[in-house]
């Protein structure tokens, strides 16, 4: 719980802040781009071990920027050899983070429906005792 | 404890990412108009390269054939006196008419636009730049102190070229040229020189803005014309 509470709060802040900061040139909005979708992969990877609960503080944050920075130097490679690799990596970012989406879809739906089936079995038991 | 410092750190990167979406949002909002423009401006880019290569490769094909011409001439001619001496009569038209690279002593005169005063600050701003005709001036200046092959950037003055303007460029032999101009001229060097004497017209639009600079020169090559002479019209009174 205090996990989505911390989130909430940083977006909330995140987007305060970032209505007031000087906007980039348009040259280098490409490249904010392709690191903003890297570090949103990271983040949904980072709620994924949450959940599967093998979080590793290290890894996740050495992926956060480590992702951002790779991306940022491939497209810029790619713009370097007139090829497209941004798009590569936006297919690898997006596609892992539907997988991830997935997972985390399918926890909290179990989560759910058993608690759902719990709290039922539950009242029937409390029903015949309390006969 | 540890749930704490994950939801800090999650927190944290969900800030700059948000922060950085956000940034994303409003720099590419106005910026939509500056990517079509830039797409427009790149195919004309692409279209001027491709027609600068076409121009290129005909132009090694004028080169080389010539070359070729030359060759066939000197062959046809070297039998005969007579003909030999025509030969050599052509090769010195063409070098008067401007049709061959010629080298010799001269001087380097270069014009340049003024850009460090601010154009506000003069009374009439059109007087810091180099016009058409300030370089015909000095063309003409040049001609009367002898001069016997003038060049403008690369562009050679011959009988049949124009020196107009175009906008903020000038136009010589149909060809754009912008400031700095370099003007080449082959001469007696001393005579050359006196353009920029006192009450000369170089020393005029010193005065104006314009920023000169004369040098002589002892090795000055000029490149030859690169257009065609016609005659269509014209033709001997016998």
């Amino acid at each position: 719980m205090i996990i989505f509470i911390a989130i909430l709060i940083g977006c909330i802040v995140g987007a305060i802040v970032g209505v007031n900061v000087p906007i980039i040139s348009y040259t280098y909005s490409g490249y904010l781009a392709i690191a903003i979708i890297a570090a949103l992969d990271s983040v949904f990877g980072g709620i994924t071990s949450i959940i599967k609960k093998n979080f590793d503080m290290k890894i996740f944050i050495s992926g956060f920027f480590g992702n951002a920075i790779l991306s940022i130097l491939l497209t810029y490679l790619g713009q370097k050899l007139n090829v497209d690799i941004y798009l590569a990596a936006i297919v690898v970012f997006v596609g892992r983070m539907f997988n991830n989406l997935a997972i985390i879809r399918r926890y909290y739906i179990e989560k759910f429906s058993n608690d759902k089936v719990f709290s039922k079995a539950k009242k029937i038991i409390d029903k015949n005792e309390g006969k | 404890m540890k749930k704490k410092k994950i939801a800090i750190t999650l927190g944290i990167m969900c800030l700059m990412l948000t922060l950085a979406i956000a940034v994303q949002i409003r720099s590419v909002k106005g910026g939509t108009q500056v990517a079509v423009q830039s797409k427009t401006e790149n195919d004309l880019k692409d279209e001027v390269f491709r027609w600068k290569e076409k121009y290129d490769t005909t132009h090694k094909l004028v080169e080389e054939s010539e070359k070729e011409l030359e060759k066939v001439r000197s062959e046809a001619t070297k039998n005969s006196e007579n003909d030999s001496n025509a030969e050599k009569q052509v090769k010195e038209n063409n070098m008067l008419l401007g049709l061959t690279n010629v080298k010799g002593s001269g001087v380097v005169i270069t014009i340049k636009d003024n850009s460090n005063t601010k154009a506000s600050s003069v009374l009439d701003p059109s007087l810091l730049l180099v016009h058409d005709g300030d370089l015909r001036s000095i063309v003409n200046e040049l001609k009367n102190a002898g001069a016997e092959a003038i060049e403008i950037n690369g562009q050679r003055i011959v009988q049949t070229t124009a020196i107009v303007c175009d906008g903020n460029v000038v136009r010589i032999n149909g060809e754009k040229l912008g400031s700095p101009f370099v003007i080449k001229a082959i001469g007696l060097p001393e005579r050359l020189y006196n353009v920029n004497r006192v009450g000369g017209y170089l020393e005029m639009l010193e005065d104006d803005g314009v920023s000169t600079e004369i040098k002589k020169s002892n090795d000055i090559t000029i490149s030859k014309y690169n257009g065609v002479i016609t005659n269509e019209y014209m033709e001997t009174v016998r």
